[in-house]
């Protein structure tokens, strides 16, 4: 600890090759021990990332990626031709706000509530079956949602019929999608969620929380003051890791909901994805696709590096890098 | 201690409260979570002709296993795609692991200097992406994985996500245990793997799930490094392929020389998800122990 | 350079470190072959014979991929006529057939990656309309084949007459081989219930719009729980069927997504680009489908409807489908099985009005990629395919006995026939030809006399030799199909509201995302084509 405060304070020290190389001899181990990772991201995530420069050429297989021809900014001028990019980077941004927002709150609910439940075997039935949604691909989701959904066979309106009252025109009614996709997405995703947070009260040291309860804090006040606070790095991480991809939205889920030609509910369900897929359709086209995904990434590398600027100042302990 | 802190929980007005309101959440939860699946469970065990007439149902009206005897007609199609799935599933998550869990201890030792570049090289990853083309030409043509299952298993073995994850689990760790056997003449690498892992399993097993759960699912990378020249291919791929292809040839008009097959396509679909997620069920309670086991070391250790 | 080789090294390493662990039981074979099969040596060893005239050197044994489109057929017949497809192929030109299957999840993807990989690929399905065949050999991925195909396939470049040839040129060079000389009719129109018209008293066969609105409303009213028309909410074909009958209006061979919104106004104005969008046509259009879609004669929420109108008019639940006269014949066949007496109808769009233009030749095609190393002997392997008729009929139907028997001179199933057990099919749609077909017994008796009347009327395709080039306006043409992508859709199936305002709305749209300015490039594109074929 007192070395690296040392070299720190001491900027000519480390400045000097001679002594860089030995403080890195130093953490040889350390260095060798991260060697696999580094030379994984490298051969996975940097080797192609100059591929992005597709975003800015005319594609043609004869010259390939980087000797087709520059066109600059062509590729990109569809997003703002459209008129719509401000809406669509609205609706992304929205729909992953309110994922990350509800989705933490009810996987942080869950898992806190589960570790104060004791009967076993509910805990160990309960915990697989919050599994199973995330084993069941999106096209079935979509499928089952509109079975559920559909105006004239659907399961919800035939009970609502039982019961004497009208039916419901889901698939015509641009409002109520955004409460739709919102909770496939917490039906689907919480009980994988939760096991990180699971996880981490897992790390906590039961003694704290014996010792709490000797004390006489019921269970309201551990939560509140010990497993809260003590989730709250894991919170902080998971955040700016959503934060990175807010402009990526979850096209698997919309998509499926929603389908391609429901253009009634477009105006609340379209996100950036939808509507690049839409226009793709019929016409490939690879550079578009990276046109896209560039601005997404610029967007997110925005957003995370002012939010972990933010949090070097308030949690100097919780960032990501 | 154990009676006395038992007897004090069942004084404890609002704890058992938050139990009640914990067991009555979680239950339905868990219930709500079911319920689709028990509406796949049915529509595959209902004959076609009635899903078309009804559309789906919770309890079959119609019983039929017609779509399962179609689905199991080539047992070793499924039995050689699990077997595939297996396999991948398994080395994918011992080596992942492995490796995430070491890159996650040295990044978050605080004497180490290079952390935070290197934690900052990988995060990045998940922000700037090259894209697919070039992913598939250096797959293909640079390390010629095409049709290797190393074209699936490679790619699945971390996530920036999962590395800065261990990272922060094993924070939790206090520091003073790495300095005081780096006091007593052991090794980086020898206090991660004798001292740091056995105290992690909670965070191991999370990490193990995930990477898990990843290569169980994995389908996009089988799609399109895995031809069907191979004769066996993960299991989420085969399953892929039945639930769109279907709809493929339903609603195609492009290629206007599909014979018409006679499948019964929407149970079918669903009697193969049945299949590909079921055994999941199994999947969970296996790697639960771990996390119980992480309590008693904690226990144990203070 | 050096880092990159020391990634590859890293690489290698963790590769084998893998590997080692897991190498119990599985099979690395097809990894293995890949090395071995000729694609391992370079071209110049085995292309002496594309310079000098000398014979064929087929002494070398290689493999020809050819790529096609479908799902691998798992029941392992397809592996037993391939057997005996190669044992043919090698007696005659040393060589061996190797199928790359697309399959059809994400096919697009798959496809064009595997084109823009730089993979060397032998034979290659493609096509103009459903395959971007165009863009693609703009992109560079097709081989020229102007010198390879008298001396390679020569039976095939005899066949094909130069007229034919000249409609698969991109920069006056051939790219492709056209399917030319196989009859089939990919025009579209409603399928109808012949039992159930009768009964509404409509005798004579649907010829128009009204009459088809007669007979869902008919259906509407006396069958109780059928669905008129339960279509699903992708299928647009509606708007061409409406402009096919109710103008003279011919297709442009421009795609705008979903379906083409350019039309050129009549045959004899084929060369003036313009939209059915703009003409009151549309407007008639829009206002019948609102009413249509208002008396329920389909779902109410089609748009989002995922399911199969096949299937529902199979279950009786559906009052027609709409698609084109291929499919019309099969479920002709089997809607004679499943729902005897149902006299299943074809409404085809030409009918009102005989506006009906034969079909491009390039409807499916075979090109040979432009990295293959052994682009000679994958034209003389496909002209076997295509010209020998044993191997003709071998990959097109399987083995005579197994997969089909002939009787009468016409193809049967052999009694005992198990679709999923003896089930074959090669999807083979670049190549094949009247003259080596065996007809199929169990199509539908009348599709001679469909084929003929649409022979009368036909008017030849126009535009074979038309290769639209989007470079000028490729931004306002991405735009365009954005806008007919999202709001065709709802106009099509009559759920955007009031339609002279819906149809205001998507005119305006089209407008500000450059309708003009492609519709100005299109006319001086078609101005130059009517110049090169010299009218």
């Amino acid at each position: 600890m007192e070395s690296v405060a040392r070299t720190r304070a001491n900027p000519k020290a480390s400045s000097s090759l001679g002594s860089r190389m030995k403080l890195f001899w130093n953490d040889r181990t350390l260095l060798l021990m991260c060697l696999p990772a580094i030379a994984f991201f490298l051969v996975m995530s940097y080797l192609p990332m100059p591929g992005l420069y597709l975003a800015f050429v005319n594609f043609n297989y004869t010259d390939g990626m980087f000797r087709s021809p520059f066109v600059g900014f062509d590729n990109f001028q569809f997003l703002i031709h459209s008129g719509t990019l401000w809406k669509l980077t609205f609706n992304t941004v929205a729909y992953n706000l309110a994922f990350i927002l509800f989705g933490n709150a009810l996987q942080i609910l869950i898992a806190v509530l589960l570790n104060e439940l004791r009967t076993k075997w509910f805990k160990k039935l309960t915990q697989s079956l919050l599994f199973l949604p995330y084993f069941i691909s999106f096209v079935l989701v979509g499928l089952i949602a509109y079975n559920i959904l559909s105006y004239d066979y659907g399961l919800l309106n035939s009970l609502l019929k039982t019961m004497g009252m009208d039916p419901i025109q889901t698939y015509s009614n641009p409002k109520i999608w955004p409460y739709i996709i919102v909770v496939t997405y917490l039906w689907q995703s919480t009980g994988y969620g939760s096991i990180v947070y699971f996880a981490a009260i897992m790390g906590l040291d039961s003694e704290i929380l014996e010792a709490a309860e000797i004390d006489g804090a019921n269970a309201l006040q551990r939560i509140r003051y010990i497993v809260l606070p003590w989730l709250k790095p894991t919170f902080i991480i998971l955040l700016l890791f959503s934060l990175g991809g807010i402009l990526r939205g979850n096209f698997g889920l919309i998509y499926n909901l929603v389908g391609a030609n429901n253009s009634v509910l477009f105006n609340s369900t379209d996100i950036i994805e939808t509507y690049v897929f839409r226009t793709l359709v019929n016409n490939f086209n690879f550079p578009l696709g990276s046109a896209v995904s560039l601005y997404q990434s610029i967007f997110g590398f925005i957003i995370v590096v002012s939010a972990n600027w933010f949090m070097r100042k308030v949690s100097p302990d919780n960032t990501l890098f | 201690m154990e009676t006395s802190i038992a007897r004090f929980r069942g004084k404890d007005g609002t704890s058992a409260l938050v139990r009640g309101v914990g067991y009555a959440l979680i239950g339905l939860f868990a219930l709500f979570c079911l319920l689709p699946f028990i509406l796949v469970l049915g529509t595959s065990l209902t004959a076609e002709k009635t899903i078309t007439l009804h559309g789906y149902n919770i309890w079959p009206r119609d019983f039929s296993t017609f779509a399962y005897k179609i689905v199991f007609e080539n047992p070793d199609m499924i039995v050689g795609s699990y077997a595939v799935t297996l396999c991948i599933t398994i080395v994918g998550t011992a080596v992942g692991l492995f490796v995430v869990a070491m890159t996650g201890y040295a990044l978050q030792r605080p004497d180490f200097r290079s952390r935070n570049a290197i934690s900052f090289l990988i995060y990045f990853t998940t922000l700037f992406q090259g894209g697919v083309v070039p992913f598939y030409i250096i797959m293909t043509q640079w390390f010629g994985l095409k049709d290797n299952y190393l074209s699936v298993l490679l790619p699945g073995l971390m996530t920036p996500f999962l590395v800065i994850m261990m990272k922060s689990f094993v924070r939790s760790i206090p520091h003073a245990i790495t300095e005081s056997a780096k006091m007593d003449g052991a090794g980086d690498f020898r206090i991660f793997l004798q001292l740091i892992l056995p105290m992690t399993t909670p965070a191991l097993a999370t990490i193990g799930l995930f990477i898990a759960i990843g290569y169980w699912n994995e389908w996009y990378n089988a799609m399109l490094f895995l031809s069907p020249n191979m004769t066996y291919r993960p299991l989420q791929l085969f399953l892929y392929n039945v639930v769109t292809s279907a709809d493929f040839v339903r609603n195609s008009s492009v290629a206007s020389n599909i014979q018409p097959r006679d499948m019964p396509l929407e149970s079918m679909k669903m009697a193969t998800a049945v299949v590909a997620t079921g055994p999941v069920i199994l999947f969970y309670p296996l790697v639960q122990r771990f996390f119980i086991k992480g309590i008693t070391v904690g226990a144990v250790k203070g | 350079m050096k880092v990159r080789r020391i990634l590859s090294m890293a690489l290698a390493a963790l590769l084998a470190v893998t590997l080692a662990a897991c190498s119990g039981g599985k099979d690395a074979g097809s990894g293995s072959d890949k090395g071995s099969d000729g694609g391992s040596s370079p071209a110049p060893a085995s292309s002496p014979a594309s310079s000098d005239g000398g014979a064929t050197d087929t002494s070398k044994f290689v493999t020809v991929s050819y790529v096609m489109l479908g799902n691998k057929p798992t029941n392992g017949q397809f592996e037993k006529v391939m057997e005996k497809v190669n044992a043919l192929l090698k007696e005659k030109v040393n060589a061996n057939l190797e199928i790359k299957w697309v399959e059809w999840a994400d096919w697009q993807t798959k496809y064009n990656l595997l084109l823009a990989s730089g993979e060397s690929l032998d034979l290659i399905t493609t096509a103009t309309d459903w395959l971007d065949a165009w863009p693609n050999a703009q992109k560079g991925a097709f081989m020229a084949l102007d010198d390879l195909l008298p001396k390679y396939a020569p039976k095939t470049w005899e066949e094909v007459p130069q007229d034919h040839w000249a409609e698969t040129k991109y920069n006056n060079k051939i790219v492709m081989i056209p399917e030319d000389h196989y009859t089939q009719w990919v025009n579209h129109g409603f399928m109808y219930r012949g039992d159930w018209a009768k009964e509404f008293g409509i005798t004579s066969p649907i010829k128009d719009f009204e009459t088809l609105g007669q007979y869902f409303q008919n259906i509407k009213d006396k069958k109780q729980g059928v669905i008129p028309w339960d279509s699903e909410g992708t299928n647009l074909e509606m708007f061409d069927g409406y402009v096919t009958s109710k103008t003279d209006a011919i297709s442009l061979p421009v795609s705008t997504g979903p379906i083409g919104i350019f039309y050129a106004p009549s045959y004899d104005q084929r060369f003036t680009a313009g939209s059915p969008v703009f003409e009151d046509t549309f407007v008639d259009f829009a206002k019948l489908m609102k009413e249509w879609g208002d008396k329920g004669y389909w779902r109410q929420d089609v748009l989002s409807y995922k399911g199969d109108a096949k299937n529902a008019m199979e279950a009786g639940k559906s009052g027609g489908v709409q698609h084109h006269t291929q499919s019309y014949l099969g479920n002709r066949y089997r809607m004679d099985q499943l729902q005897p007496g149902s006299e299943l109808q074809f409404f085809p769009w030409s009918a009102t009005r005989n506006n009906l233009v034969a079909m491009s030749i390039t409807h499916g095609a075979t090109a040979v990629g432009a990295h293959s190393k052994n682009p000679e002997r994958a034209l003389m392997v496909y002209d076997l395919l295509r010209q020998d008729q044993e191997i003709y009929r071998l990959f097109n139907y399987g083995i005579e006995g197994v997969q089909y028997v002939v009787k009468d001179g016409k193809r049967y199933r052999p009694d005992g026939y198990d679709v999923q057990r003896d089930e074959f099919y090669s999807d083979f749609w670049g190549g094949r030809v009247d003259k080596n077909e065996i007809p199929d017994g169990t199509l539908w008796d009348g599709y001679q006399d469909l084929y003929a009347s649409y022979d009368q009327i036909k008017k030849p395709y126009p535009y074979g030799r038309f290769v639209f080039l989007k470079d000028p306006i490729n931004n306002e043409l991405t735009a365009l199909t954005q806008v007919v992508s999202q709001s065709l859709p709802a106009i099509v199936f009559g759920k955007a509201g009031d339609p002279e305002k819906a149809v205001n709305d998507f005119r305006n749209q089209l407008k500000a995302a450059g309708y003009d300015k492609i519709v100005a490039e299109l006319q001086k594109q078609l101005d130059e084509y009517k110049k090169l074929v010299g009218e």
